[in-house]
């Protein structure tokens, strides 16, 4: 019976001094892609060191996995990071000749208590401490401008493809409204005024539009995954690339839609202010 | 080698006949080829854009490194200058690779931020660049003359001499903001050599050019050593000077100018790829499915016109031909035109594109090469091909008896 409790005792003694190492070895996250490259899962012990050799290691525990916030600026990268607690990393970077406490950071981030004050904060910082330089996330965030310009990009491309597909949309009504002169000469000829046979072409052309966005909308939908799904694939990104919104959406029907009933307007305008008698002459 | 035949004069007369009958069908309907020709103008001159912008960048970038001079640079990680780590010992890394057989000359390079006291007392932010390890400097002076070894000159690009309205041999005072050194260094007087051109100028920043042991002076250091990177002139063969550089220093990164791009190609610079692939390809697709439908509609317009041409002893082939011909007349010429429709449209799409922060001004996104014209020529050749497939196919089958007799009766 002694040497049993002996025996337990030892074995919670060492499970003490495991679990006691277990938790004073500093943790880290890795991310999903280093962690599929290397084999590495949560619990792992690891080392990390700043040169290759590998020498001055520190051991560090896999606390958790983690999916790198998708970053559009380091699209094609993959993101080989992990994550450590600050003065773990300072523990690990800091040379000799820096006495601990006296490392620098690359920046500070600071909540305010009042995010509207962000912009006389950051000039009072400047003007009272000349060596750092404080700015607002709104002035920071130089790629915000970037995704301003893209945008700008992408709807002046828009544009240009409007204009050819209004271009080739008039081209077709013409030559469809043509097609249907003798009818359209006959419902002159039996008494129907241009006007009415004018509203019948508006809300022809209405209908057919709007069949066409509906199409188009139902298209990009499915596009949108399959381009997606692509992308995120090709990159190992969790980035959305194309996102079709209901405002993106009312955009495009909004367009569409009167720009198809203009053009078979426009069309069949010429067409109408014809004698019936011209129209039906074959 | 047997020489190729010339084609015969009845093939040649058949062609040309096709083609003066396609024209007159076009002038008949001068609204509908109009519009035809138009709209192939407009989506060739996105489909040259997109040709153009493919390359673009790669080629502008690659034209800005080689103008610089330096074929090498030398970094502390796997990222590219100015994304990655100091080199701590730069100036000891630049005097031990210039000893190398295979390297001309190199020089340190290195970047902080800093600001200029305007004489009402504001402040303009500068790029503050030290160059150290050698004579050759990566900008080029416009106005007065290069900064002196020794002593605290700069030479300042345009923007910052038209802000400032500074001259050579002004004086300016200098406030730098350094990751290491001081913390807080004091203003230092700096005397303006010259007005610069930096080859990353960015349109409206103002850029400041030193040399490293100024800059370390800005920065309240008696001496600094570190570098962000270092360029490297090799004697004629990069590869083999980068190799050597690796060899000598393995804890460094060297990177060829081609090295260098092809890292941005797979970085930032395959969005533009990706998107000129795609668009592309969407553009080409609508253009094959309009000049398709319109080339349809119209020869069903013409059925009973063809069978009569056919009933006359135009034979089956020369029916197929004109239609072939007409798409390639409307395709052709829509093509033709959309080659200075598309340089405008570059034009004004570079434009937009270069309002992005941190765009050097002699970047461009789309940049003419010679091969982007012949695949905007194949492509549209391909295009209308294969739009005319199924009108060709309407004509080749068509019933000359049957279409006739509806025509008479219908």
């Amino acid at each position: 019976m002694k040497h049993l409790i002996f025996v337990i005792a030892l074995a919670g003694a060492f499970c003490g001094v495991w679990l006691h190492a277990q938790e004073s070895t500093p943790t880290i996250l890795v991310s999903r892609q280093l962690a599929a490259q290397e084999g590495l899962n949560v619990g792992d012990a690891v080392e990390l060191a700043t040169d290759e050799r590998g020498g001055k290691s520190v051991a560090f525990r896999i606390a958790g996995i983690y999916e790198p916030t998708p970053d559009p600026m380091r699209l094609g990268a993959v993101p080989r990071e992990v994550r450590l607690h600050l003065p773990d990393l300072l523990a690990l970077t800091r040379d000799e000749s820096t006495p601990e406490g006296t490392e620098h950071v690359e920046a500070i981030n600071v909540a305010l208590a009042n995010p509207e004050d962000a912009s006389a904060f950051a000039a009072e910082l400047n003007a009272k401490m000349p060596g750092i330089l404080a700015r607002t996330t709104s002035g920071a965030a130089g790629s915000g401008t970037t995704f301003v310009v893209l945008e700008r990009f992408h709807l002046a491309i828009a544009a240009v493809t409007i204009l050819a597909s209004t271009v080739f949309l008039l081209a077709l009504t013409i030559m469809l409204v043509d097609e249907r002169r003798e009818a359209v000469g006959m419902l002159r000829l039996i008494g129907l005024p241009a006007r009415r046979i004018l509203v019948q072409v508006l809300l022809e052309g209405l209908l057919i539009a709007s069949c066409g966005a509906v199409f188009g909308l139902v298209l990009a939908r499915g596009s949108e995954y399959l381009i997606n799904a692509f992308f995120q694939w090709r990159y190992d990104t969790a980035l959305v690339f194309v996102r079709v919104t209901p405002s993106v959406a009312a955009v495009c029907v909004a367009i569409a839609v009167p720009l198809g009933a203009v053009a078979t307007v426009a069309a069949s305008w010429a067409l109408l202010r014809r004698s019936g008698l011209r129209l039906a002459r074959r | 080698m047997k020489p190729s035949a010339p084609l015969s004069p009845t093939v040649l007369s058949t062609t040309r006949g096709a083609f003066a009958f396609a024209w007159r069908s076009l002038v008949r309907q001068p609204a509908r080829a109009t519009l035809g020709i138009l709209g192939v103008a407009a989506v060739g001159a996105l489909l040259f854009d997109m040709l153009l912008l493919s390359e673009g960048l790669v080629i502008s970038m690659r034209d800005l490194l080689d103008r610089m001079g330096f074929e090498i640079r030398v970094t502390a990680t796997d990222q590219l200058p100015g994304q990655g780590q100091d080199i701590l010992d730069g100036a000891d890394a630049a005097s031990s690779i210039a000893t190398l057989p295979s390297v001309r000359s190199v020089i340190t390079m290195r970047t902080e931020d800093a600001t200029i006291e305007r004489p009402d007392g504001s402040e303009l932010r500068t790029s503050l660049l030290g160059v150290g390890g050698g004579s050759r400097r990566p900008w080029t002076v416009i106005r007065g003359r290069e900064v002196a070894d020794t002593g605290l000159e700069v030479v300042v690009n345009d923007c910052t001499a038209t802000r400032l309205k500074l001259e050579p041999d002004a004086t300016i005072t200098l406030r730098a903001t350094c990751a290491r050194g001081a913390e807080a260094p004091p203003p230092v007087s700096f005397r303006v050599a010259g007005i610069a051109e930096f080859p990353f100028d960015t349109p409206g920043s103002s850029e400041t050019g030193t040399t490293a042991a100024a800059l370390a002076a800005a920065c309240g250091a008696d001496v600094d050593r570190s570098a962000d990177f270092l360029v490297v002139t090799s004697t004629g063969d990069p590869d083999k000077a980068a190799a050597e550089i690796a060899a000598l220093r393995p804890d460094l990164r060297p990177f060829t100018n081609e090295q260098a791009l092809s890292q941005m190609e797979r970085g930032g610079f395959t969005y533009f790829r990706q998107i000129s692939t795609v668009l592309t390809t969407v553009t080409l697709s609508f253009a094959l499915l309009l000049i398709s439908v319109l080339l349809t509609v119209s020869v069903n317009q013409r059925l009973g016109e063809v069978a009569a041409l056919r009933a006359l002893g135009f034979s089956r082939r020369r029916v197929v031909l004109d239609v072939l011909s007409e798409s390639a007349l409307i395709v052709g010429i829509g093509g033709m035109l959309s080659l200075p429709l598309g340089a405008l449209l570059a034009v004004w799409l570079d434009q937009i594109l270069k309002g992005m922060p941190g765009i050097p001004t002699s970047l461009h996104f789309f940049v003419f090469q010679p091969q982007a014209l012949w695949m905007h020529g194949a492509l549209l050749a391909a295009t209308a091909i294969l739009a005319a497939l199924y009108p060709m196919r309407i004509v080749a089958r068509l019933p000359i008896a049957a279409t006739l007799r509806n025509e008479v009766t219908g």
